[in-house]
This record gives C-alpha cells, structure tokens and sequence, in this order.
C-alpha cells in the first residue's frame, strides 16, 4: 500500500508532531494550546462545513462531558492520534446529526462488522453498532446504563454488552434507529438476551441468523444461509428507503469496507512490528472496522493520517513504546481501556490481537457476488466458532511477532467468558510454551483492581525471567 | 421517583439540538449551598473541599440539573492584586482595587494554581467531578473581563472612563482577559463547564452602546477561546437586559442566562440562535411561599418552552443565601412538572 496523501509531521499545517510518545491527559491540553484554529476548522464529519461537524477537540472537551475516565488514559501525541479520538468521542452527536440531516440511522447489533458493509451501500444511510456501548460505562466511570439495563432483568451476571440495553432505554446516547438488524444464533447469547429486550424499545427489528462455523462441516450451506439473510437484509433496506439497490452500489460498498480493512491490516502490521502505534489507539482503530464510527468517508481520512504517522515513524526507526518491551498477544477487549494503558506502563506490547472481531479484519473478495462475498468474509468469525480457533489465532499471531505471553482479559459475567478463558490458555500453553495470564474485568473503576495489578506486575517479571 | 435520564444526558440533549424528557432545571445555588449543606460562610469560598462538599449536598437535596461553583465576581480581580475582606458569614467584600483609576497597567497574568482563590474553585471542581461527573454537569462561573475590570479599578473611574478614556479601558479589559481565559483553561483541565458571568455589564450599569462597544467585544473573545474546545458556553448577565438581548448573540454564546427581562421578549431577542436559561424573580423565590413559587415557575416555564433552540428553567440570578428550602423545592417540582415532554421516548420502558 502506498504511502496516503495526507498532512503529517510537516508544518504545511502549522503543526509539527513533538517525538512519538505517549502522553497524559494534562498534557494533550499543553499540546492543544499549540495547534492552530485553522487546524481546528480543517475537519469535520459528514463533508459538513457547520460549526457542530468539527471534531478536532482535546481529551478534556470529552472528560467535561463525562468522560472521566479519559483523565487516567496515556494518548498517542501525534496530530493524527488527536484526530482519532475527537473523531471517536464525538460519535455519539454525529449520529444524532445524522438524523438532524436527514440520513437514516440503522442499528446493526451482534455480528459485528457484515451488516453495515450493506447498510452503508444504501445512500443516505449510517450504520452503528450499539454494542460498542459497553465501553462508555468504563469511560464514564458509572453505572447508569447497567442499572438501566438491570432494571429490565440483566444485571451483574451477564456481559457488559448490556449497556446497549441500559442505552436504548434512554433514547439519549443514539437517535432512535430507523430499523435495528439483529443478528443471533451462533453468537454472544447474553447479546441475543439484549437484542431480544431491546426489541420491545424499538420499532423495527430485522433478525438475522448467525450459522455456527462447524470445522467438520463444509462452509458452503453456511454461506448460503447468510446470503439468504443478507438478502433479506437487503430486501428490508430497500423497503425502508425505498430505494432498489444496484450491484455497483453493493460494489462500492465492499470496496470502502475493503479499504478501511486494509489500512488498518497495514496499521497492525506497523503497530505489532515497529511499535509505531500503542495498544490502546491500535485498540479503536481495530473497531473502527465495525461501523466507522458512522462515518465512513470520514473514518478513512483519519485512518490515512494515522497511516502516515505510523509510517513515518516506522522509516524513521521511532517507537511510542520501548523497543526492548515485553511481547504480549492480547485475546478478548478489555472493557476497560486502561488495562492497555496499564500494561505498557508495566514494560510491555501488544503485538497481535484477538478482539472476537476478526470477521471485520478479513478482506471482502471484490470478485464475487456481494453478497456471497460478505458472506464468505463473515466465516471468520470469532464468535460463530470454536474457542480452539480464537485460540488459533492468537497462536498464530504469536509465532508471527514473536510474542513472549498472552493476556486474555476476560468479562466478568459474560458467559461465553466463563470457559473460554481458560481453554484458550490451555491451547495456547501446550502449542506455544508461552506463559498466559488470565483475569476478568469486574466493573467500571478510576484505576486498575489492585488484584489484577499485582497480577501483571508478576507476569511482566516471569516473561522477564524468561528472557 | 428516578427519572429516565441523569442531569448529564439532559444537558447533552439540550446542546445538540434534541428533544428532553424534561426541561434542565436550575435554581442557581450557589453560595446557598453553605447554608445547605451547613458549612460556615467563610469555609465555603476559602476551601475547595467545603465549597465542593456544599454542592454535592445542595444539588442532592433540591434535585438540580446542574452543580455550579461560584462565590463572587472579584475573583479573578483578587488573583491579580485587588484587596477582599472575608467575613464570617457573608461573602467577600471589595476592600481596596488594585488601582484607583485607569493607570498604567502591568504585566501580571493571573496564575489559576497559586493566585487568589483560584485554586480553591479548581479544588472544587475537582473534587465534584470525581464524586458525581458522571451524572452532573460541573459548571464553573468565570467573572467576564468587563465585570473583572470594575473590580480591578474604582468602579467610579472605570464608568466614567467608558465616557472619557475609552482606549484605557479597552487596554484594562484585555488585561482582565488575558487572566480569565487562564482561569478558564485551567477550569477546563479540572473538568468544569466554564459560565462567563457578567453582571456589571448588565443595563441596571451600563447602557446598550457601551455593553457593543466594550463588554460584547471582550465576552465574545472569551467566548472564542472556549470554543476551540467545542464547549456549549453559558453566558449569564443577570439585571437587565431588555436594551441588549438581540446583541448577546452576537458573543458567540450558546446558552444566555438571563434574569429582568420578559421571557417572550427574551425568546424573541436570542431564542433562534441561543438557548435561553431564565429567570424566576430571585427576590419571590425568596420571600413567596411554595404554593406561589409553584404556580409562577409553572408560567414561566410555559413561557420558555416555546424558545426555539431550547430553555433551563432557572432563577434569574443566585438564590439568596437564606432562602427557605421549601421555596427551592417547590421551584424544582414546579419546573420538572410544567417541563415534563410527554413525547420523549416514544415507548418508554
């Protein structure tokens, strides 16, 4: 991939990347103090030119608005690095612009990246993964959605995806959906429990069937049976905006999809190699392959300015972490951000990822029908198979970057959690020797449990030892 | 009875142009909250932790929308040279400017960590935001450099030097300026909403010509500094502002706080660009009974309601330091009630 058009690390812009580094909260408001208002005008979202479409904020315009938690996290200091989360932080506004707008506004739950490369093909319509909710309870530092969500019947026992539930009650952290495509079956069941109560607060629900990915089984009568759902997904799409849509528009569709996927497969490969970016930045870049962030024109320009900076210091030999830290696979998303922050703190890297996101990793194959395609790029997901292929995929990573450990971080309460852990830790110590630190992420915190703090204190010391 | 949605998500509604389950309610308690909360007068506007302590007891008793720090309009004046005495049991009183006339300035900039009682507000914020940001808006008031410069000079000379030594006094408010964006960034790192509060600059002061030519300019710039950082801004200039409505907006302002003004001429003036937060009679607030305050905050809620880009039922200055509580109360339910938006959540849970 070629080298993307796009301001950098050059004064072009009135602004000059101080070294890569990671960077406190207080200290992103020093470096804000320096970029100029041009800068500040430059971007905005959904090619708006009005005041509420710019994004180019600081840490502390989020933290004001109740993101507490953004005061304990370490940031990128790069321009593109700010842009990436001003982007981010602002989505829940954009979504409501988008409805201000006059765009249709589709909840895609559950299956975590297909659905939106359709949805997105339909002009005027945004998609958005309420699921990626389960974050801000972390974020903010509460527990409004979860009582929220408890009140209607899921509480501590089950995934912190039940935030979605908490949030479709309030009707103020996303527009009501115009149409809400639910997938379940061979999926996270506590989400098929959050899709099914959010159904009674929504008007429109399209359900959709996950196949279970069986590795004694041909994948053909899968495919089929997604094409047959996609195809009623596209069949409800056009009902809803009455619009019939062409093949080249599914065309266009998968080929942005493909583009935002291999900028950020180039973006891995800088990251997990040259520690060009840090986890906890290469972490929101991985989901912005989910619903680019309901913006996806948008979304690309800052994975482009991200892509640029990460080259850049990658050809110049520059690392935003030590270059003789730690080698750790990190399997599962950790709720809470700033265990990524945390583990570098510690001396270590995340060099592969296992994020139950890989289906939205995988390229789309432009040569085949659109349909069949997003099908077949779905069978790669993490969620519709067995624990023994997440594993895989972190062994497999492992062995590529040379990774010294693996930490799976699991969800305390997600059922799906309760096992997996521990038989990916079994497939991976008996494949690769590599020691394996496993916890569960109870519940929103200013800081770390102190448990699991001392745990990666000791497991940064073994894989030390075992150099 | 919980309500659907937390002071925060109402206010982020509010400023993204969207429907609310209610109307924002906020009775502007500030120093009441020593009172409140029991805190002895002085300890309030010396100590964060007393004045933050104050809110967070203030704003769970009356069920306010907003926690909002705030104790006087010299602070920033005092962080940068001009003399206060702290009584016992009132609040801080102008003892001696930093200059009897319009003189030569100099080239101090106040320091928000060491000057004042600057760090006493960020010690507040601070510690508010911790305990309760993740539901309650932290607002800050910040005394705008035109109501900042009358407490730097005599208020005798300043006024007259609007009349007779313009460019001096234009020298003076970009000096106050310069302080009250550094305590504004300051406020912002803490975790505060800055409100520019302005009241010197209101027409019981100053005429409408002298309000465009001398505080518009100087609020606007504030204001611009502030929205570099995407910030919803509050500008409150309490008295009367009939004469200058229409030109506030033109200070960039996303929020006017208001207070001796009609609400439908307020709504007229500013409603189409700005949010309007006013303005219940702080005088009837505290000398009515709850029974009164019921009934005219209802009125004027229905008032403000038509206000195209949205309204906060509020008082429309401080509550008085000994307002009776029931009178609070009744204002909170009076607003909540005669704010409820029926339509809001088109099938609730």
């Amino acid at each position: 991939m070629g080298s993307p058009n796009v301001d950098c690390r050059t004064s072009s812009v009135g602004y000059s990347d101080p070294g890569p580094a990671r960077v406190r909260f207080e200290e992103w408001l020093e470096l804000f103090d320096r970029i100029p208002d041009g800068l500040i005008e430059r971007y905005h979202y959904y090619e708006n030119r009005e005041a509420w479409s710019k994004y180019l904020f600081p840490p502390q315009t989020f933290a004001i608005y109740g993101m507490r938690h953004l005061r304990r996290l370490k940031f990128d200091n790069s321009l593109a690095a700010l842009r990436m989360w001003g982007f981010v932080q602002n989505e829940t506004e954009r979504l409501f612009r988008a409805k201000q707008t006059g765009r249709r506004v589709i909840a895609a739950m559950g299956d975590l990246g297909a659905v939106p490369v359709i949805v997105n093909s339909f002009p005027g319509c945004v998609a958005f993964y309420p699921d990626c909710i389960w974050w801000t309870p972390f974020m903010m530092e509460s527990r409004v959605l979860f009582d929220a969500a408890a009140e209607l019947g899921i509480g501590d026992a089950a995934c912190f995806s039940r935030a979605a539930l908490g949030a479709f009650t309030k009707h103020s952290y996303f527009p009501d959906p115009d149409l809400v495509i639910a997938s379940t079956g061979a999926s996270c069941d506590d989400y098929s429990g959050v899709e099914q109560l959010a159904e009674s607060l929504t008007t429109d629900v399209l359900w959709v069937e996950e196949p279970m990915r069986c590795d004694r089984r041909p994948v053909g009568p899968m495919i089929r049976l997604l094409v047959r759902e996609y195809e009623r997904v596209v069949e409800r799409m056009e009902k809803l905006t009455g619009h019939s849509i062409t093949e080249d528009e599914l065309r266009v569709g998968v080929c942005r999809a493909n583009r935002v996927r291999r900028l950020v497969a180039r973006l891995r490969e800088l990251a997990f190699r040259h520690a060009a970016l840090a986890a906890l930045e290469m972490m929101v870049v991985e989901f912005g392959n989910l619903h680019y962030y309901s913006d996806i024109s948008e979304w690309t320009a800052v994975l482009e300015h991200l892509l640029a900076t990460a080259e850049e210091r990658a050809a110049r030999g520059e690392r935003v972490v030590a270059e003789d830290a730690l080698r750790v696979v990190w399997v599962t998303p950790p709720a809470d951000p700033l265990l990524l922050t945390y583990v570098e703190d510690a001396g270590a890297r995340v060099v592969g990822t296992e994020y139950v996101i890989n289906q939205a990793l995988e390229l789309v194959d432009e040569s085949k029908p659109r349909l069949e395609a997003v099908a077949e790029s779905f069978m790669a997901a993490s969620l519709i198979g067995t624990s023994r292929a997440r594993a895989q995929s972190a062994i497999d990573q492992a062995r590529v970057y040379g990774a010294e450990g693996v930490i799976i971080s699991g969800i305390f309460g997600g059922s799906h959690c309760a096992m997996e852990g521990r038989l990916i830790a079994d497939y991976v110590r008996a494949e690769l020797d590599l020691p394996v630190l496993e916890f569960d992420v109870t519940s929103p915190s200013r800081e770390v449990a102190r448990q699991v703090g001392t745990r990666i204190g000791a497991f940064m010391e073994v894989l030390r030892s075992r150099r | 009875v919980r309500e659907l949605l937390t002071p925060r998500e109402r206010f982020g509604l509010l400023v993204i142009d969207e429907p609310q389950d209610r109307v924002p309610v906020f009775p502007l308690i500030t120093a009441h909250a020593a009172r409140a909360a029991g805190i002895p007068l002085r300890d309030y506007y010396t100590d964060g932790a007393a004045m933050a302590r104050g809110q967070l007891v203030a704003q769970e008793t009356y069920g306010a929308d907003f926690i909002s720090f705030f104790s006087e309009v010299g602070l920033v004046a005092e962080a940068l040279g001009s003399q206060f005495d702290y009584p016992e049991d009132d609040l801080p009183m102008l003892r001696k400017p930093k200059w009897m006339e319009l003189a030569q300035l100099d080239d101090c900039v106040a320091d928000p960590t060491t000057d004042g009682r600057l760090r006493v507000y960020l010690e507040a914020i601070t510690y508010a935001y911790e305990a309760r940001g993740d539901t309650v808006p932290i607002l800050a008031y910040v005394p705008a450099p035109f109501t900042t410069a009358q407490q730097l000079v005599d208020q005798e000379a300043f006024l007259l030097g609007l009349l007779t030594e313009s460019e001096r006094v234009k020298d003076l408010l970009a000096y106050a300026t310069r302080s009250v964006v550094g305590f504004c960034r300051a406020i912002i790192g803490a975790g505060g909403l800055p409100i520019l509060v302005d009241p010197l600059a209101s027409g019981s002061v100053i005429s409408a010509e002298h309000y465009r030519e001398f505080a518009l300019p100087s609020e606007a710039e504030v204001i611009r500094y502030l929205h570099r950082y995407d910030l919803d801004i509050v500008l409150h200039i309490c008295g009367d502002t009939g004469a200058t409505i229409a030109l506030m907006p033109e200070t960039g302002a996303d929020l006017l706080s208001i207070d001796r003004i009609e609400m439908p001429d307020a709504v007229a003036g500013a409603g189409q660009t700005c949010r309007i937060i006013g303005n219940y009679d702080t005088s009837a607030i505290l000398l009515s009974d709850p029974q009164t305050v019921e009934g005219e905050v209802a009125e004027m809620v229905a008032a403000g309601r038509k206000c195209p880009k949205g309204f906060v039922a509020a008082t429309g200055c401080e509550v008085p330091l000994d307002t009776p509580p029931g009178n609070i109360l009744a204002f909170v339910r009076a607003a909540r009630e005669a704010g409820l938006n029926s339509d809001y959540g088109w099938r609730r849970a």
